[in-house]
């Protein structure tokens, strides 16, 4: 099987984090079939949804760096996508997460990947800063960025007007 | 296959075919972002252009086969990307192409796709191969045409409008003998 050479894979206790790969698409695609995916850009066709799943890889070779799919530990099952992001056209480099199973909401996974990704941008990529921007109305979001830690920045600016952005503090930086 | 690693060099008498890069982006931006991208069937804003070039590679990472970078042997340069094409929800395996702003005119783009072609045919295994251009694409349809491609009126349509030009099998072309 075809896959991108030299990403790293991350630990958790519950967790693996790595570069998604072709295995996870189709948990990925009955993601973005659902209300569930109205945050990430909406229900889209087919086609629609690969380009948005097929482009995380290309974003980890022009980047060096990228969003890791989460999976569970004991079964591989694939549970959704966290990790760095820096589109083009983004004002700043974000941590972003999305939780792709059902079953998966709720149990904390995504805070989870989400602080293991935040930890490695940071002391791995060297980040000095980091952002999520999250839709208003995304109330899980929201609650996770805060569980994270993360406080609102209103004069950062933002991709979309409508976002928020929540800005994570250094991991550590006020144990 | 290992990206980019793997990816395996195509050449032609005045090209070479490899893994496309970083180093291309300012050039896929700029002829996105143009007026030129419209033609190709692509959004023209940047962050499209961005999502439309990673998904490029990602084709290549999760197929193990793609658009290559089509290089200028002489200067090294980048003219363009061509190859094999077939994301999810594809209705076939398509050929395609596309020449950065100033590369256009000069055959890079014909011979480029007829060796993807050859690849594709030969070391794919393809039985046949479609290029999708849009109806007001002169050039495109142009180069179709320079391929022996031509247009197949029962071919599912990619979308309504878009042209489906078929190319002549393996067997016309003399990569594979005929089953007979």
């Amino acid at each position: 099987m075809a896959h991108l050479a030299g990403t790293p894979t991350l630990e958790t206790e519950r967790l693996i984090l790595r570069a998604p790969a072709l295995q996870d698409w189709e948990t990925c695609r009955a993601f973005m079939a659902t209300e569930r995916a109205r945050f990430t850009g909406g229900i889209r066709s087919e086609h629609e949804a690969w380009r948005g799943f097929g482009h995380i890889v290309g974003h980890w070779a022009l980047r060096g760096f990228g969003s890791f799919v989460f999976c569970d530990r004991a079964t591989g099952a694939t549970l959704g996508l966290a990790g760095p992001w820096y589109p083009s056209t983004w004002p700043e480099r974000e941590i972003g997460w999305s939780v792709w199973r059902d079953e998966a909401e709720g149990k904390g996974y995504a805070f989870e990947a989400a602080r293991a990704a935040i930890a490695h941008a940071f002391d791995t990529l060297g980040w000095d800063s980091a952002v999520s921007y999250i839709d208003p109305d995304n109330a899980r979001s929201i609650a996770l960025a805060e569980r994270l830690g993360a406080v609102r920045d209103a004069a950062a600016p933002r991709p979309d007007p409508t976002d928020l952005v929540y800005r994570h503090p250094k991991p550590g930086a006020d144990a | 296959m290992r990206y980019p690693d793997d990816v395996p060099v195509l050449e032609t008498e005045r090209l070479l075919l490899r893994a496309p890069s970083r180093e291309d982006w300012p050039a896929y931006r700029a002829l996105m972002t143009s007026p030129r991208g419209e033609g190709l069937g692509r959004p023209h804003t940047e962050s499209r252009a961005f999502r439309d070039f990673a998904l490029e590679i990602g084709h290549w990472v999760h197929f193990g086969d793609g658009p290559w970078k089509v290089c200028r042997k002489d200067t090294g340069e980048s003219v363009g990307l061509v190859g094999p094409w077939h994301p999810v929800g594809w209705p076939e395996n398509e050929i395609g192409w596309m020449t950065w702003k100033g590369a256009e005119g000069r055959g890079y783009a014909f011979e480029a796709a007829a060796a993807a072609r050859a690849y594709a045919y030969g070391t794919l295994g393809w039985d046949t191969a479609v290029s999708y251009i849009g109806p007001d694409n002169a050039r495109s349809r142009k180069l179709a045409e320079r391929l022996g491609a031509v247009i197949d009126p029962d071919a599912t349509e990619l979308d309504p409008g878009t042209l489906t030009h078929r190319h002549p099998s393996p067997e016309a072309l003399g990569i594979r003998e005929s089953a007979a």
